[in-house]
């Protein structure tokens, strides 16, 4: 399933609810930047879906550059809450000393969804990830495609997908979230 | 100036010059010895079903297309034309009939045969000047296939397939034959690493004493619990023909409650027990041994896990085969698939993809903690400091030679141990020191002309 985003009504960024979209993903973005992943959880809904296709090279056009059946994310609230789990380990040597990690959130545009609770919203990140003190830092293009969720009167994340930028990642694994 | 002689004999005694994994001097070598010989994986048959199909990958530096051709053959054609030689094709997999360059408009069939050049007569006096006729792109020395698995070699006079696997076969069909049908290989993910090829080509093989501390974070969490190193010692390590692997030991001495327990429904049972030998039936059944990571020399690797996929605790198992691509002697491209047996139930199949995405790959929670690892080992080799050492990849050898365990009554293919040791990362690096040991010859260029 893909989010769509065709024939659906755009919020200015005048818009009450964008300003509300907007905070909603720059606080997630500190969150992540400051290793908060436990304060992070509580920003999704239980049915999350978090998804980022492997992109490959293809001719002619960027429609069919992702890969239908292999992602580097295919996640639910269970498989998240592992990811969590194991970074609060003593054991989670990927990020043991922790990257210092600032995520970048732009272009951030936002529609209306299905039902009143709900709004979409697409953005550009950037991630920039320096690990220790020897190699070059990384950095992760991509776009994200979210589907969010009012719960209570607070925004919930309740379906992301990301797509990354690059068919062959740079960055030597994805211990960090998007 | 680096002593390959003296190299190769400390590696024999199973003392290995940390330089192994950062010196150009040895990936240069390499680049000629091993990549130039052995037999590499391409691709599996599954991704390139239909005429037409392709997918472009390399053996180093070199770009090949894997392609079916019309006739449904396989051919693996070096992807530079004749002419000028860009690249054919550039993007990484597709279905055409032709290849056209971009340059000048040389045209190939997918089967590499030369068949347009834009102004044949006018330019270049039609085939008395330029023949086209029994003219291709260069198709790769050898190619062969087992299992599906599409191999080629870039040595005219390599081995037979099958005598180079030789008995290593017998681990390829575990992983890769559970139906008359065989698995669907879906990937790669690919991304690149800062660590030299051998280092995970050596762990896959034989490296069972770094899963309890490497992978504690997995157990921590009861994402898979028989990582802890009082299981993991129970496990034997084989090797056989052109590799060698790990084993967990299983709870009973029953063949099919041995692959339940691990989570393969009784449909995928009752093929793999008709599908496999005897010795996969005792393997598996009466000793007890389920096999998880191996390689296969050079770079080709293998692993397969069990861990718990949901909340209600549900144990299901992934097979994932991997490709050390050396891009140079301090960068690795790891090509990561996840493989599937075409006829398993679409819930199995969705439920070991989960597995597999949470356990290795990109993301994968026991991956991403080897490659710490491993470009760590990279990065420090590459000193003064480090070219004085000799890292000691002896366990399970003492001091005078003689083995601190003798191998166990294996009731498969090679020899097999039982506990932590070195033995297949020996093994394995005692065939690298083989194909490192031969000399170089003189390969004449082909020309078009002639």
């Amino acid at each position: 399933m893909r989010l769509i985003l065709d024939g659906r009504k755009t919020l200015s960024s005048v818009n009450e609810r964008y300003g509300q979209v907007v905070d909603f993903l720059y606080h997630e973005a500190e969150l992540l930047d400051s290793c908060r992943h436990r304060e992070w959880l509580e920003l999704l809904t239980d049915d999350i879906t978090y998804q980022a296709p492997v992109r490959i090279t293809t001719a002619h056009s960027l429609s069919d550059s992702a890969l239908s059946d292999m992602d580097h994310f295919d996640e639910d609230g269970y498989s998240l809450q592992k990811r969590v789990e194991r970074l609060e380990t003593e054991h989670a040597w990927a990020e043991d000393p922790p990257s210092r990690t600032r995520r970048f959130v732009t272009n951030i545009r936002c529609w209306l969804g299905d039902s009143p609770e709900e709004l979409l919203t697409r953005c550009n990140l950037l991630l920039f990830r320096s690990r220790g003190d020897i190699g070059p830092a990384d950095l992760l293009s991509a776009q994200r495609t979210d589907l969010l969720r009012d719960e209570g009167g607070s925004l919930r994340l309740a379906r992301r997908e990301i797509l990354l930028d690059e068919s062959v990642l740079r960055t030597q694994n994805l211990a960090v979230f998007l | 100036m680096m002593n390959l002689q003296r190299v190769i004999e400390d590696v024999q005694k199973g003392m290995i010059p940390a330089k192994l994994y950062s010196d150009p001097e040895i990936f240069a070598i390499e680049r000629r010895r091993v990549f130039g010989h052995a037999w590499l994986f391409l691709a599996h048959e599954s991704e390139i079903r239909d005429p037409g199909d392709y997918v472009v990958r390399r053996i180093v530096d070199d770009s090949f297309i894997v392609c079916r051709d019309e006739d449904g053959e396989v051919r693996v054609l070096f992807n530079m034309c004749l002419h000028r030689g860009m690249q054919v094709c550039r993007s990484e997999i597709g279905n055409t009939s032709h290849f056209r360059c971009p340059y000048h408009a040389w045209t190939y069939s997918n089967s590499g045969d030369l068949v347009g050049v834009p102004f044949h007569r006018d330019a270049y006096g039609g085939e008395e000047g330029l023949k086209k006729q029994g003219v291709g792109l260069l198709p790769a020395p050898r190619v062969a296939t087992y299992a599906g698995l599409i191999f080629a070699s870039l040595d005219a006079n390599a081995p037979e397939l099958s005598d180079y696997l030789g008995d290593f076969r017998f681990y390829l069909d575990f992983y890769l034959r559970h139906s008359e049908e065989g698995p669907e290989f879906r990937g790669p993910q690919r991304f690149r690493v800062n660590a030299n090829w051998k280092i995970g080509a050596e762990n896959f093989a034989g490296d069972t004493y770094h899963t309890p501390h490497t992978h504690a974070s997995v157990a921590d969490i009861d994402l898979f619990s028989a990582t802890k190193a009082r299981k993991r010692k129970e496990g034997a390590l084989f090797f056989a023909g052109a590799g060698g692997g790990t084993t967990y030991k299983l709870p009973t001495a029953n063949f099919r409650e041995n692959l339940l327990h691990i989570g393969y429904p009784d449909g995928m049972i009752n093929r793999m027990e008709s599908i496999w030998s005897p010795e996969h039936h005792t393997m598996i059944g009466q000793a007890g041994f389920m096999p998880s990571a191996a390689t296969l020399l050079p770079n080709l690797s293998f692993v397969h896990n069990w861990p718990i996929v949901n909340s209600e605790g549900l144990t299901t198992p992934f097979i994932s085969v991997r490709l050390w691509q050396p891009v140079s002697a301090t960068e690795t491209e790891v090509l990561s698939w996840f493989v599937v047996d075409q006829n398993a139930p679409e819930w199995y199949k969705t439920s070991s993809y989960k597995a597999y995405i949470m356990c290795f790959g990109t993301s994968g929670m026991f991956e991403q903690d080897d490659v710490e690892n491993w470009t760590s080992i990279t990065a420090v080799s590459k000193g003064l400091m480090a070219d004085r050492l000799n890292l000691n990849s002896r366990m399970g050898l003492k001091r005078d030679g003689s083995p601190v365990n003798e191998p166990i009554d294996w009731p498969a293919p090679g020899r097999a141990y039982q506990g932590f040791g070195e033995y297949n990362q020996r093994d394995l690096l005692g065939l690298w020191c083989d194909l490192m040991s031969k000399d170089d010859i003189e390969i004449p260029r082909i020309s078009t002309l002639d």
